[in-house]
């Protein structure tokens, strides 16, 4: 955020953001991405320690780096209820996702309840498709969603901050 | 689909929102450009400018929820102009919480192969960042930022522009966007502050006349007439009327 020189009646200007964004998307897009990584060790859950198989997604793209050029996009559409009796479920849709090297879409429009161990698999989903330089991106996240991602500090993460009322 | 769909957007209230999409969308029907406004705000504020008064009236809302045809709620106003009212039931749109992205695609499919024979419609949006707002950005091509000059404004804008981005990422499209200063007060140095600063982060794209804040354009929504009628040698007319050629024009500052 910038600041204003002293003589100025705005302290700071909200918008400087829009100037950083520029940058970034013209040359420094990896920068930003790895600042992404770095932040999120020091968020409030740790997910190096998340379960088992969010190691098994390391593995995976420890032996798929390749990015095809094929766009077409790869659709995810969340359930209501995401925890831990149904996240191998999603585990092997994200992992069809890794494998298939498409763009991927995740609807989360309709999460109504979401538990750690689901954010956690989208946490280091997301963070090894950037590492892979992959795009992902969570569209429409409900309220519920942003809520229990601001809850375990994983919303900046996930990039689900700038919602609009349950659409992004 | 209208030539222009134009989203007059901005999640902050009292920023001019209505006063704008009804002077502007008068004096570009002065100009002989065809122009249909749709009221997107539950409060029903646009309808109530023009002198349309009655709340039970169906609009935007019986089409949104696929009940009735567009061509079918439309209410002639004045000549070249015609307005689409909110509806007693548009608050239900905003509070959907089922559906997906599909509801935010209702207002699009509705205008779509519609109103072909307008050069501009315009979608007067609701001081929030919901359901409503959401239709509003997924019909528009265009956006229009009413603004005020104060910093607040400034920060309710921050934020409306990282909606924006994210629609704009997720839609695949950019957006053709411009700001307006709405409410002006030269006197004050704040104004001229908050001004540079959106021609820094916004260059090209501060339409070139700046809508001063008048007591006439509070008066004139209770006659339900634009201020070009209510006083049209006022310099807040002569403000729409300039502010409309440089929308036709794409003069900026």
């Amino acid at each position: 955020m910038s600041g204003k020189n002293d003589n100025s009646l705005i302290g700071f200007d909200p918008l400087a953001w829009m100037s950083d964004d520029n940058v970034d998307e013209d040359g420094s897009r990896q920068q930003q991405q790895q600042k992404v990584i770095d932040e999120v060790k020091d968020e409030q859950v740790d997910v190096e320690q998340a379960p088992e198989v969010i190691e098994e997604f390391k593995e995976v793209s420890d032996v798929s780096p390749q990015i095809e050029d094929d766009k077409s996009d790869c659709k995810i559409i969340l359930e209501s209820v995401l925890n831990i009796q149904n996240v191998t479920v999603l585990y092997d849709q994200l992992l069809k996702a890794l494998e298939s090297n498409k763009p991927v879409e995740i609807d989360a429009s309709a999460v109504s309840i979401v538990d750690t161990a689901t954010l956690q698999l989208l946490a280091v989903f997301k963070q090894e498709t950037v590492k892979l330089l992959r795009e992902v991106s969570i569209d429409f996240p409900s309220d519920k969603f942003i809520e229990s991602a601001r809850l375990l500090g994983l919303a900046d993460l996930l990039d689900v901050e700038q919602s609009a009322a349950g659409f992004f | 689909m209208a030539e222009r769909v134009v989203a007059i957007i901005n999640q902050k209230g009292g920023v001019g929102k209505t006063t704008t999409s009804t002077n502007l969308a008068y004096a570009l029907a002065r100009e002989g450009k065809k122009v249909t406004v749709i009221d997107l705000d539950p409060q029903g504020h646009l309808a109530v400018s023009f002198g349309v008064v009655n709340p039970k009236t169906n609009g935007i809302d019986g089409v949104m929820l696929d009940e009735s045809e567009i061509t079918q709620n439309l209410v002639p106003v004045r000549e070249n102009l015609q307005l689409i009212v909110a509806g007693p039931r548009l608050q239900e749109i905003e509070q959907l919480t089922e559906g997906g992205a599909k509801r935010g695609d209702l207002l699009r499919r509705a205008l779509h192969e519609n109103l072909n024979d307008q050069d501009f419609v315009f979608i007067d949006c609701p001081p929030s960042s919901g359901v409503l707002v959401a239709n509003a950005l997924f019909a528009a091509d265009e956006i229009l930022i009413p603004m005020t000059s104060d910093f607040l404004a400034l920060q309710g804008l921050s934020h409306m522009m990282g909606t924006i981005k994210r629609f704009e990422k997720v839609l695949n499209k950019k957006y053709k966007l411009f700001l307006v200063m709405s409410r002006y007060v030269s006197t004050r140095r704040i104004s001229k502050e908050v001004l540079e600063t959106m021609l820094e982060h916004f260059p090209n794209q501060v339409l070139a006349t700046v809508i001063r804040e008048t007591a006439l354009l509070a008066e004139c929504p209770s006659f339900g007439k634009s201020i070009l009628e209510y006083r049209p040698g006022s310099r807040s007319a002569r403000d729409f009327r300039s502010l409309a050629k440089d929308f036709l024009q794409g003069k900026v500052m």
